[in-house]
């Protein structure tokens, strides 16, 4: 299966998947759940307290879900995530209608404890099922990010792409080994900013609302986040990994030396580019293809005598307009042999000789032109 | 003033006694935590998880110890880090003299008392029985050693009647009972390093603390000198306080050693099961907690005495059977070794293989 999806010269390093416990965030929401039912249903059942719930059949409920709400507001402001108090709201809203419908009042305690632990175990088996749907997939080219259960999400980055690397490793990973490593796209993925905000109306005597609660708190400073499926979540041995990913992206990163030598060529390729442009042009005019070829000639010796370049060029200058060539041939013939002259130069000064070299070549250049400017 | 008759023994001699009986106690309870850490360090290559555990807390509760120290001394904390390996305490002052020496006594012997002193807060309210200071009549030697004997007794009994009827069906105490297993591993002042380091021992701990004793014999003296003069103030004014303030060590070091006699269960349940085949020796784990609710599940249809300690024997006995049926029945091979066996590879890159 991912055989196919790779590139061409491309070969799998590492696949991995997130560590069991690496969703313990998630898994500690179902955890909760479960302790809170036994708590409750000891609580208002057989503790010494238990008397004290004996009003109404609701008292337990209202117990359950209140605290279950609180804690879920707690919680959603803590993570900057409000999804959990919407999934204690629906497990919360879940037990009501079922006890509606069912018409459970006279055994809620023991519709509580069941009902939490059911809710826990198709909790936990989701988080198993969210966690297993991770894939990351290490190359020697790049990084491929799967995830997802029902809407299949995809990432690859490239190791020369990567801009930073941020790693964390919980006191849970430090104990069993694994860790979150966010490779940082030059572009910005993988850095984002948390924001969260709560507020409350409460009405006090009239019809208007007359007090509000407001509480919130905010984050604008960029760190580095992601979704589990956008980053390496939970990945074990994370030592092993990480200095995985750094040594690739270390071996896709070019040194200042090939940095020098890729410019160079960059210039090369320009350079040879405006010839062939500039050589289509020429030769496109068919009764002056002579005269091309004369001044192309003309080029190739000064490349090999250049101590008579001067002359030649002299000579080329005065001889052109004797022969009859209009302004844009000569146009022509002056840029190619200033293309020329500059390639000639970025030869002579490739990018790792010496400064005094280039300093004596400067001169030499300098001393040409004097003479030129002289002729 | 208390009616005391002054003489030597009164006035000098039993001022010894209570002191004696914690570092007695305080011994105890480095012996015990070097056989726990022996233990640890057998489990290690094998339950390399579980040990980072153990260091973690250890390590957590040492750094604890070290910023109470920076922070009685007024030393202030720059910085506070706590990872598996290590923790790491930077004060904002570099104070010198009696504060360093503070702070450094905090750090060797904050270790043994501050979680055992949070455990003994937690049992106050759970337990709630056997907090007796008993008052001396006579104030002599032997007396002040009796009556920190005596409220150190009538202490371990009290735990000792709540640890044989723990009810594992309410929730208080399970999460007490989780508390004690939590700390009683985490209890001892040096940790099992990322390597294993045989030097970190008793004997390490023990020279450490006497070159930090010794290394400031003045403030030693002078330390002595006022607890002497607290124990003259108490005796005239009311004797129960110095005494007092030792038991109050006393159920600490007893805390701390319950707590750590507690998981050697859980230690040699971990070692016993590394000889049973790896599918199988989740069983006795399971057989834990299975025994126990079959047990009180029956004990609610057929009711009797003495459910919950019933219940334990039934829990401990069943355990201990299965696990070592399994042993008999369901032995690992012996001669697995630790690392992968590699596939051998001849010269000309065939895998070498028994069969021909």
């Amino acid at each position: 299966m991912v055989r196919k999806e790779l590139l061409k010269n491309e070969q799998i390093e590492r696949v991995l998947s997130p560590h069991p416990l690496s969703f313990m965030k998630l898994q500690t929401l179902c955890i909760f759940v479960i302790v809170w039912g036994i708590v409750v249903w000891w609580l208002t059942g057989f503790s010494e307290y238990a008397g004290t719930f004996s009003g109404s059949n609701w008292y337990p409920v209202i117990l359950w879900g209140l605290v279950l709400l609180l804690i879920g507001v707690i919680a959603s402001l803590v993570a900057i995530q409000w999804t959990i108090f919407f999934l204690y709201l629906g497990v919360f809203l879940g037990a009501v209608g079922l006890i509606f419908w069912q018409h459970w009042e006279n055994d809620i305690e023991l519709f509580i404890f069941i009902y939490s632990i059911a809710v826990s175990i198709v909790g936990f088996l989701i988080v198993e099922a969210y966690r297993r749907s991770h894939k990351y997939i290490i190359t020697n080219l790049r990084i491929i990010f799967k995830g997802g259960i029902f809407t299949k999400r995809e990432r690859t980055i490239r190791y020369d792409k990567i801009a930073d690397i941020d790693a964390k490793q919980g006191v849970l990973g430090q104990i069993f080994g694994f860790g979150t490593i966010i490779p940082v796209s030059q572009s910005g993925f993988g850095l984002g900013s948390d924001k969260t905000m709560a507020a409350g109306g409460v009405e006090v005597g009239g019809a208007k609302a007359r007090f509000f609660g407001f509480a919130g708190g905010g984050k604008e400073i960029q760190t580095p986040i992601a979704r589990s499926y956008y980053e390496l979540h939970g990945v074990y041995p994370y030592k092993d990994v990480k200095q995985l990913v750094e040594d690739l992206v270390q071996s896709h990163v070019p040194t200042q030396y090939q940095k020098e030598q890729v410019e160079f060529q960059k210039q090369q390729v320009d350079i040879q580019t405006q010839m062939r442009d500039l050589l289509h042009k020429q030769v496109s005019d068919k009764p002056r293809r002579k005269a091309v070829k004369q001044s192309v000639e003309e080029e190739e010796e000064e490349e090999t005598e250049e101590e008579e370049v001067v002359e030649k060029v002299t000579r080329k200058k005065t001889a052109v307009p004797e022969e009859g060539f209009p302004p844009e041939q000569v146009d022509i013939q002056q840029q190619m042999k200033d293309l020329l002259k500059k390639q000639k130069t970025v030869r002579v000064n490739p990018p790792e000789e010496e400064d005094i070299e280039e300093e004596e070549i400067d001169e030499d250049a300098e001393d040409s032109r004097k003479e030129k400017e002289g002729t | 003033m208390a009616n005391v008759p002054l003489n030597f023994d009164v006035l000098f001699v039993a001022a010894l006694a209570p002191i004696l009986g914690v570092a007695a106690f305080w011994f105890l309870q480095l012996f015990i935590i070097e056989i726990q850490k022996r233990m640890l360090s057998r489990l290690r290559h094998r339950h390399e998880a579980f040990c980072r555990f153990t260091n973690y807390i250890g390590i957590l509760f040492q750094t604890i110890s070290q910023a109470l120290g920076y922070s009685v001394t007024r030393s202030g904390i720059a910085s506070f880090q706590v990872t598996v390996n290590y923790g790491k305490v930077e004060p904002k002052k570099e104070k010198e003299g009696i504060f360093e020496w503070i702070a450094r006594s905090f750090l060797l012997f904050g270790p043994f008392f501050i979680p055992a002193g949070l455990v003994l807060l937690v049992s106050f309210f759970v337990i709630g029985r056997g907090f007796v200071f008993l008052s001396p009549v006579q104030y002599t030697f032997v007396e002040s050693l009796t009556v920190f004997w005596g409220s150190l007794s009538t202490f371990a009994y009290e735990w000792a009647g709540f640890l044989c009827n723990v009810d594992f069906f309410n929730p208080l105490h399970i999460g007490f009972f989780v508390v004690l297993l939590f700390f009683g591993l985490g209890i001892r002042p040096s940790y099992i390093g990322q390597e294993r380091k045989e030097k970190i021992d008793i004997l390490y701990d023990l020279i450490h603390i006497k070159d930090h004793l010794l290394e400031k014999p003045l403030y030693i003296i002078a330390i002595v000198l006022l607890l002497y003069v607290f124990y003259l103030l108490s005796l005239f004014l009311n004797p129960v306080v110095y005494v007092g303030l030792f038991i109050i060590f006393g159920w600490m070091s007893l805390t701390a050693i319950i707590a750590i006699l507690l998981t050697f269960p859980v230690l040699l349940l971990i070692k016993s099961t590394d000889v049973i085949q790896p599918h199988w020796k989740i069983i006795p784990f399971i057989t834990v907690a299975v025994s126990y609710i079959v047990a009180r599940v029956f004990f609610i249809y057929f009711p009797t005495n003495e459910v919950e300690r019933v219940s334990l024997l039934a829990m401990l006995f069943s355990t201990i059977l299965v696990t070592i049926v399994l042993i008999k029945y369901k032995r690992t091979n012996r001669f697995k070794t630790t690392p992968k066996m590699k596939p051998m590879r001849v010269a000309d890159g065939k895998k070498r293989t028994s069969k021909k």
